[in-house]
């Protein structure tokens, strides 16, 4: 090229445009500044958040007034396939839209991405169009409407993305006039092709309103604006874009959800729901994006306090008067729902507010720990609408309680310091392995067992009543009951609101065992305790019972660490921990003063060594002493009244499946109950074979040899043993105390042995995770077992069986039922409308029309048996035996006059 | 402050001395409540109902029978501890050599040895290096450290044979015997000579202990197998005044070494037959439970099954001796279970057999009955005994140290046939320093028995998965995982260290 200094038409270069890199963004320096500064930047900061959300507000305003004018204008049918096509679109817009967080972080990424997106959107419209005909027909959608759909597919990831660099470059004007044109082009082309042609011109003006926007969105190359922090990697963008879909994912999998499981008036309800918080959140969601370009303290407050404020105003508009505003816009039979309509836009709204700490943590080159919060959140939500999803309610609970801990979580990994608390990374794995064990818990589920019936019957009772029925009629202490009693009154006697304590409880005592573990041993045993006690098909098991086992092994666990401390010199905390949960194991269960007799006979040996003076182990003696005093009166009452009532301590075994009923416990049924303790309850054959496999027991015994003996191991291993060896002992004259739940306490303490086997017996490192990982993963296949095998003599399914009855009968029916003492069970799960009675009453006779079910259990007792068999005799005699079933443990028959 | 890497010259991490009066009298007490447990079992086990195939339960019985023996001898030897208090030599500091016998030893090895025999204290020391490997550089060591250099022109009787040559060449009314890697403290004859105040005491024995016991699983196992021996039996021997010495680490007075001619020279294990001919002319001896010398342990498997080989030939050689000679009763029956725990690797065998022949051919040692009668009775009487070896091996003995033992049952096997058919057997020094790489060939027998016992539950499982099955797969699977644990230092190239070697500061 060559210049000539006169001419400059011929000697100017033409370069070819080009797209500049954005400057870099300055570090976020935070020079000191006055308050008053401060306050004025967050102002300006939060005027422009209000300024551009108000333009999202105005944009969905729009939108719906397209939707409620097309409603009017179309038929019915022709209205519902307009807002099928909507629904579409909005399928396809918004997974699409996490990527306007990456070109928000990263501008230059929407020049860069641009191809690509455009690409792969007309990929999926093209995918999309040529499916047209099949995809119709299923979703029951014109063609037509399919074909626009891929028209707008292109747009999707175009728009994200466009957008998503108008926010990053600070753009606030083009990006809401991107936002506006949309409305604008449905609200007039729109409403004028829907009169005109129908939906399908709907659609057709939806998509051209898409592809406006983009148009608006798309700036000249070389636009740019100074922005504050430092540029992003582009592992960070990916991570972002991740971190905003799975946001997406949370938002949304609820109601897709909810239409899947639900029946149509219930999905039906949750949709309305889904409407109004959709609003909430949809008000909210330019907020973290203009947040992104920004990383300081300031622009934080400035988001917070905007998300906050849109959201609080979205709860309190639909707080006035929430029925009647159901009402109004959904019309009157969804006006139930308003019961649940503060708390789904309030869960919403707190998803407005974690947004902005996930793009705050995005912008400060956190997405990556935003992406470990978000992930099993996402999981958490799924799992809880999979337990909960039994209704509307039950969905929206599942959202409150997911919002609420990504709201939580998003905070702890956002918020600047002073403000964060330092959280340990070993206590944010604690947390990430309880809320694990939380999920397994949750998703064990199983009906509820005629022992978790009897309580909730008595739970339900007056508190001066239950506890003078536990006195004259039962032989358990008062504490789980009192528990009960309380939760029934607060969540109801749904299955899962009675088992929340024992769910609690059985969570809790993860983070407990880890500390416990940590605190006796070291952190590797720690983390080892707690990886195994979330995995542990016991606490599992027991997780999932609304009896007492769970709130045992916690009381048994923090019982023996206290005394550890003692030992080691602990003060008045250590004591008062000890006393505290010494006494409340007693009051959970009897069999726990086992275990505390055995600490008593330590702390002797500890005493005569010196190592814990007399006079203050005798002063909190004293004082466990008077605590768990009532308890031994309420036992002795309850044992005079049982003896004089000819009951005695004598049970039937009401565990099911025990080892063999009426004998005296030998060798086998110690190794079925070491099983159990550590693997769970399985099949009689899976049993048997375990226990065939005692030699490895001789090995475990040999690897014993010179491993030193701690004196804390010999405390927890004398702590685990003795009650069920005493229990051994006894169940030579009372069989059926010799089973492990009475010594369920010794479960966490086997668990924290064995992590200290696992960390303290292998040196390096790999090998001791992995010799971890095998021992869970043993637990592990034996809690799938345990909960997924059909054979599993623990497993009692009244609810199915029950079920299967209210399925098929009509009131005036008649269940039978036997043994006696599944009264309560049967009275749980039935409805009022059938009759219910024992079948040693007697056989009702159904009337003409009517049908009797009989339903009987422990079948494997001779005398029920025999009753349930004498019984189908005698109504086969006059009565038509319609069908037969069978669930783990019930046989149900029904028979027609 | 100097550092020093070698290990010999650190502090022992082990204590030789018993428990206390208190503990003792626990102990018995323990001893004792295994006796009723053992009659439990045997009470059940010894009756007609119980046999299975008869050849199999004779086997069983035969195998229970010597491992009861064994246990019983344990807590019988274990159970007589006399409480140890030094005593001073009553008379002027005797004149007292030091023989260090040396073969093909590293003079880096031996030195140390010699310089720290050099230094001991409480008696006039003259140290002799015996040289039977003729070495010059040895003789140079020798010179340098001031100590008496002895070789002989005849190598006949390998190390006794070394030593009752260097005899006739001394004079002293004591004898000191050092293995060359064994570093003697400065007080080793102080604490031993006091025991010579009793005219008929013959020899002190102190405990062999493997300063290197750290360096590798092969001596850290070898030492749990020392640790019991050297602490609970040896302590027990010593109240039953049969303690016999251990070829290193003892003291001899002259006059009883030359009472029964010196050292045997037609055993490998001379020290034992030494002792045999010691006690039966009357004399005593004692044990002294003060670690006062440092040496070596095999450092890796083929230095460890020479050393077993050596000693299980030498003492089930001796057995003969034993049953001939003119001992007290008391002392001939602990010789007898000395000599007869390299029996013990029969068992070993005999319990292998019993899964293979199970999953074979069905046939079994017992017959009548259940899983719940047979641990009813065995369980309190296996659970006792190992809570017995724990507590009177005051955690030495690791599982580490039983497997290895199990692993080394061939060794048993192979010294009781060649024992049978008269093969002599020939002194190998053990080597002092370890080889680097993995060494299958010295545990061939073993290797070969994991792949017997795996190849037979595999077996077993593909044909059946009954009770009785998995069963005798989980005992296969027992013997396996012993056997395993005791073979895998030969399978691994030289392991590192259990604790990293660290420079020790010694005071200068």
């Amino acid at each position: 090229m060559t210049t000539t200094p006169t001419d400059h038409r011929t000697t100017t270069t033409h370069r070819p445009r080009r797209h500049t890199a954005a400057p870099a963004r300055p570090r976020a320096a935070h020079p000191q500044r006055s308050r008053r500064e401060s306050a004025v930047q967050v102002g300006r900061l939060a005027g422009e958040q209000l300024a551009v959300a108000a333009g999202q507000v105005g944009a969905g305003i729009g939108n719906l007034l397209f939707a409620l004018i097309a409603a009017r204008l179309l038929a019915p049918g022709a209205f519902a396939e307009l807002a099928a096509f909507l629904a579409l679109y909005l399928l396809i817009h918004v997974p699409a839209g996490s990527l306007s967080a990456g070109s928000a972080l990263s501008p230059e990424l929407a020049a860069r991405a641009r191809r690509r997106a455009l690409i792969g959107g007309a990929a999926a419209g093209g995918a999309l169009a040529v499916l047209a005909v099949p995809l119709g027909a299923l979703l029951d959608l014109s063609p037509l409407l399919l074909l626009a759909a891929a028209a707008a597919a292109p747009t999707a990831p175009l728009l994200a993305l466009d957008r998503g660099r108008l926010y990053g470059l600070g753009r606030r004007t083009r990006a809401v006039g991107s936002l506006l044109a949309e409305p604008a082009v449905r609200l007039t082309i729109g409403v004028a092709f829907a009169a005109l042609v129908g939906p399908v011109g709907g659609a057709i003006a939806v998509v051209a309103a898409g592809w406006a926007a983009l148009a608006v969105a798309q700036l000249p190359a070389g636009e740019t604006a100074p922005r504050g922090g430092a540029e992003p990697s582009r592992p960070q963008t990916g991570l972002a874009i991740a971190a905003f879909l799975l946001l997406a994912v949370i938002q949304n999998q609820d109601v897709l959800f909810a239409n899947a499981l639900l029946d149509g008036d219930e999905a039906g309800r949750f949709a309305v729901l889904s409407t109004l918080g959709g609003a909430a959140a949809f008000a909210t969601t330019t907020v973290p994006l203009m947040l992104l370009p920004r990383a300081g303290r300031d622009a934080l407050r400035a988001a917070l306090g905007v998300a906050f404020v849109l959201g609080l105003a979205a709860v309190a508009v639909v707080a006035v008067s929430p029925g009647g505003l159901v009402s109004l816009v959904f019309g009157g039979r969804y006006e139930q729902v308003g019961a649940l309509v503060v708390p789904y836009v309030l869960a919403m709204a707190m998803l407005g507010v974690a947004r902005v700490f996930v793009a705050h943590a995005c912008a400060s080159n956190g997405a990556r720990r935003a992406v470990f919060v978000l992930a099993p959140v996402a999981l958490l939500h799924l799992v809880l609408i999979a337990v909960l999803g039994d209704d509307a309610a039950g969905v929206a609970t599942a959202t409150l309680i997911s919002t609420t801990v990504l709201t939580a979580g998003t905070a702890a990994i956002a918020l600047p310091r002073p403000l964060a608390v330092r959280i340990p990374r070993e206590a944010v794995w604690v947390a990430a392995i309880a809320l694990g064990g939380l999920v397994l818990r949750l998703l064990a589920t199983r009906g509820i067992w005629l022992d978790e019936a009897t309580e909730i019957h008595q739970a339900q009772m007056p508190m001066s009543d239950m506890l003078a029925n536990l006195r004259t009629i039962d032989v358990h202490p008062p504490l789980h009951h009192i528990i009960l009693w309380g939760t029934v009154r607060l969540l109801g006697t749904g299955e899962l609101a009675v088992r929340v304590p024992s769910l609690i409880a059985a969570t809790a005592m993860i983070p407990l065992i880890h500390a416990a573990a940590r605190d006796i041993y070291d952190r590797r045993a720690g983390m080892a305790a707690a990886v195994l006690a979330s995995v542990a098909p016991f606490a599992v098991w027991y997780a999932d019972e609304a009896r007492m086992y769970a709130l045992f092994m916690v009381f048994a666990l923090l019982a023996v660490w206290m005394q550890v401390r003692i030992l080691r010199g602990g003060g008045a905390g250590a004591w008062i921990g000890y006393v505290l949960s010494a006494a409340a194991l007693i009051y959970t269960q009897y069999f726990g003063i086992l275990f505390v007799a055995t600490q008593q006979l330590a702390f002797a040996v500890a005493i005569a060594r010196g190592a814990v003076p007399l006079r203050r182990y005798a002063a909190w003696s004293a004082l466990l002493v008077l605590l768990i005093a009532p308890a031994l009166s309420f036992a002795h009452a309850q044992f005079s009244a049982n003896e004089s009532a000819g009951r005695g301590f004598q049970q039937p075994s009401q565990a099911g499946g025990s080892v063999e009923p009426g004998a005296a416990p030998g060798a086998y049924a110690a190794l079925t109950n070491l099983a159990w303790a550590v693997l769970g309850y399985h099949s009689n054959a899976t049993m048997t074979a375990l226990a065939a496999m005692w030699p490895l027991g001789v090995l475990l015994a040999l690897s014993l040899l010179g491993r030193g003996r701690s004196w804390p191991t010999l405390l927890v291993v004398a702590c685990a043993l003795a009650p069920g060896i005493a229990l051994f002992a006894l169940g030579q004259l009372k069989p059926f105390v010799f089973e492990v739940r009475y010594f369920i306490g010794a479960v966490p303490l086997a668990l924290m042995l064995i992590a200290r086997a696992v960390t303290s017996w292998v040196r390096r490192p790999v090998v001791m995770a992995a010799a971890c990982a095998a021992v869970a993963a043993i637990m592990g296949l034996g809690l799938a077992d345990q909960q997924l095998n059909g054979s599993n003599p623990r497993v009692y399914d009244f609810k199915s069986a029950l079920d299967r009855i209210e399925a098929r009968a009509e009131p005036g029916d008649v269940i039978v039922f036997t043994p006696q003492y599944v009264d309560h069970v049967v009275a749980y799960y039935e409805d009022e409308g059938l009759k219910m009675q024992p079948l040693d009453k007697g056989l009702p006779a159904p009337r003409r029309g009517h049908r009797l079910f009989l339903l009987a259990s422990f079948q494997d007792k001779p005398q029920y048996r025999k009753a349930a068999q004498d019984a189908v005799r005698k109504l086969s005699q006059r009565h038509h035996l319609v069908r037969r079933d069978r669930v783990p443990q019930i046989l149900t028959w029904e028979f027609r006059r | 402050m100097t550092t020093i890497t070698d290990t010999r010259l650190r502090r022992p991490a082990w204590s030789a001395a018993g428990p206390d009066s208190v503990r003792r009298r626990w102990i018995r007490l323990l001893l004792v409540a295994m006796v009723p447990l053992a009659l439990f079992y045997f009470a059940w086990l010894l009756q007609p109902d119980r046999i299975g195939n008869p050849v199999l339960y004779v086997l069983l019985l035969a195998a229970e029978l010597f491992n009861a023996c064994q246990a019983l001898g344990f807590w019988w030897t274990c159970s007589r501890e006399r409480p140890w208090r030094r005593s001073a030599w009553l008379d002027l500091p005797p004149a007292v050599d030091v023989f260090i016998p040396v073969y093909d030893e590293p003079v880096a090895v031996v030195e140390p040895t010699v310089r720290a025999a050099a230094e001991m204290t409480g008696a006039e020391v003259t140290v002799h290096v015996l040289d039977d490997g003729d070495s010059d550089d040895m003789q140079l060591m020798a010179a340098r450290c001031g100590a008496g250099y002895i070789r002989r022109a005849e190598h006949e009787g390998a190390k006794a044979g070394n030593i009752n040559h260097a005899l006739a060449q001394t004079d002293a009314p004591f004898v000191v015997v050092l293995d060359c890697d064994h570093v003697p403290e400065r007080e080793f004859l102080e604490a031993t000579l006091g025991c010579f105040n009793d005219d008929r005491v013959a020899f002190a024995q102190t405990p062999q202990y493997y300063a290197n016991w750290d360096r590798g699983e092969v001596p850290a196992a070898a030492w749990g197998q020392q640790a019991l021996f050297f602490g609970p039996i040896a302590r027990g021997k010593d109240g039953h005044d049969a303690m016999f010495c251990c070829g290193t680490n003892v003291v001899f007075r002259r006059a009883a070494l030359l009472d029964v001619g010196g050292f045997p020279i037609e055993s490998v294990t001379e020290d034992f037959e030494l002792s045999i001919a010691l006690h039966e002319r009357g004399w005593r001896s004692r044990y002294v439970p003060e670690v006062l010398a440092h040496g070596l342990g095999p450092e890796d498997m083929a230095s460890y099954v020479g050393q077993q080989q050596r000693w299980s030939r030498g003492c089930l050689s001796a057995l003969p001796t034993v049953l001939r000679s003119s001992l007290p009763l008391r002392l001939k029956v602990q010789y007898m279970l000395s000599a007869s725990f390299f029996l013990s690797g029969w068992t070993v065998l005999v319990y292998m057999t019993f899964p293979v022949v199970r999953l074979v051919t069905g046939a079994q040692p017992l017959a009548s009955t259940t899983a719940d009668q047979f641990l009813g009775h065995f369980a309190p009487y296996f659970g006792l005994s190992l809570l017995a070896v724990t507590v009177l091996g005051g955690g030495a003995y690791t599982f580490k140290a039983f497997a290895l033992q199990a692993a080394s049952f061939w060794i048993h096997v192979q010294s009781t046939v060649l024992t049978v058919l008269g093969r002599r057997g020939s002194f190998v020094v053990t080597p002092k320093e370890g080889v680097e790489g993995r060494q299958p060939r010295a545990v061939a027998p073993a290797l070969a028995a994991i792949a017997v016992l795996l190849t037979v539950a595999g077996y077993g499982l593909l044909r059946d998965r009954d009770p009785a099955t998995l069963n005798n797969v989980a005992f296969a699977s027992l013997h396996i995982a012993v056997l395993l644990a005791g073979v895998v230092p030969a399978l691994r190239r030289r392991p590192l260290p259990l604790v990293a070697p660290r420079p020790y500061p010694v005071p200068t």
